[in-house]
């Protein structure tokens, strides 16, 4: 991010001196202004969802829904460790329902768990793929960026959006049970393993 | 979409009647969440002003018009808007730098645009693959190429999916 900054700083600020260097200025003031404008906007979006998804978590609903999800997570990770399953749980769970704080300490234990699992690549992988697609049952800041801009139906991405990240995370975990079958050796509980997850 | 608007007025509703039952402190439990958010702003809020101030600049000196007249082919080929080109390749290095361009599409467009639920959609999907691959491979001593590949694979052929979704639903 540091190399794209300054590289897109540098050719954008030496083409506006050449251009209209009266410009780079009132430019800069301008990002910042609406900088400003919409850090507000953000953290009236923070207020209310991260105190609504306190109350969830306080009233054990992360838990519950934690423990709904454990024989697909089984299957998806081709392993019965339940510490490792556990973690990986709460990971999607909370990044389901929009926790990013929630799901980044599960999911670095789930990685660290996953690694002594049976194909401990492949579980990493596909740990990694279905987090990559940012499955999210409401888009809260898409939302609300949406709203203030004045949004006469902000809900109607709720739909593509969900739609899209699923296609992301099936494309995701399809080419890493593909991918990750060609590597792994050829062992009989490895063919049956993949065998099962096929069939799910 | 009136099931979409009816659904967050529900889920506060059904969540905080069921934490009620659970004995959960509504009150007290909510204000204790609501404190993180401005620490969490505090944190983010460099990294938005830093892009923005980048974007504008990126927008004043021309660079981004000869991006998307550069771009446009390819994303018309997919059916992705050329306009909403930074974003998408913004999108797997920054978490708050796409949140700020999208901002910046939503007001330069009109929130109903096109263009602008397109970018939303686009924000929506998928995640920071090169940050979160920096994040969860940091404990492990070679950082494996394959899993940031298919992250990368996949999250751009939601993102078509995506667009196409936004053209039809």
């Amino acid at each position: 991010m540091n190399a794209i900054f300054l590289a897109l700083f540098a050719l954008s600020a030496g083409l506006l001196l050449v251009r209209d260097p009266a410009a780079f200025l009132p430019a800069l003031l301008e990002g910042a202004g609406k900088a400003v404008s919409l850090g507000l906007t953000l953290a009236a979006v923070y207020v209310v969802w991260l105190g609504f998804l306190r109350v969830a978590e306080d009233a054990g609903l992360v838990r519950g829904l934690a423990r709904g999800v454990r024989p697909l997570t089984s299957r998806l990770f081709a392993t019965r460790n339940a510490a490792a399953l556990d973690a990986a749980a709460v990971n999607l769970t909370a990044n389901f329902l929009g926790m990013g704080s929630a799901a980044t300490p599960a999911g670095l234990s789930a990685m660290k768990l996953l690694g002594s699992t049976e194909r401990p690549d492949y579980a990493r992988a596909m740990l990694f793929a279905v987090n990559c697609a940012g499955v999210q049952l409401l888009p809260t800041t898409a939302l609300a960026v949406r709203m203030e801009a004045g949004s006469a139906q902000p809900y109607d991405i709720v739909l593509p959006a969900l739609l899209a990240s699923l296609s992301a995370l099936l494309m995701g975990a399809c080419l890493t049970l593909l991918l990750y079958r060609v590597h792994a050796p050829r062992t009989a509980r490895g063919r049956k393993r993949t065998d099962k997850a096929d069939r799910a | 979409m009136k099931w979409a608007a009816m659904l967050v007025p529900l889920l506060f509703l059904g969540v905080f009647l069921f934490a009620a039952l659970r004995r959960v402190k509504v009150y007290d439990s909510f204000a204790e969440g609501a404190a993180g958010a401005l620490p969490l702003l505090k944190n983010l809020f460099p990294y938005i002003a830093a892009v923005l101030v980048l974007a504008e600049l990126f927008e004043a000196s021309g660079l981004s018009a000869c991006l998307q007249t550069a771009l446009s082919p390819a994303f018309a080929a997919v059916g992705i808007p050329p306009e909403i080109a930074p974003l998408v390749l913004i999108k797997p290095f920054s978490g708050s730098g796409s949140t700020a361009l999208l901002a910046d599409l939503c007001a330069r467009y009109g929130a109903d645009s096109t263009i602008a639920r397109c970018a939303c959609v686009v924000y929506a999907t998928g995640d920071t693959v090169f940050y979160l691959s920096a994040v969860w491979y940091a404990g492990a001593p070679k950082r494996p190429a394959l899993p940031v590949v298919i992250a990368l694979v996949s999250n751009l052929f939601a993102f078509c999916v995506g667009c196409l979704l936004c053209r039809i639903l």
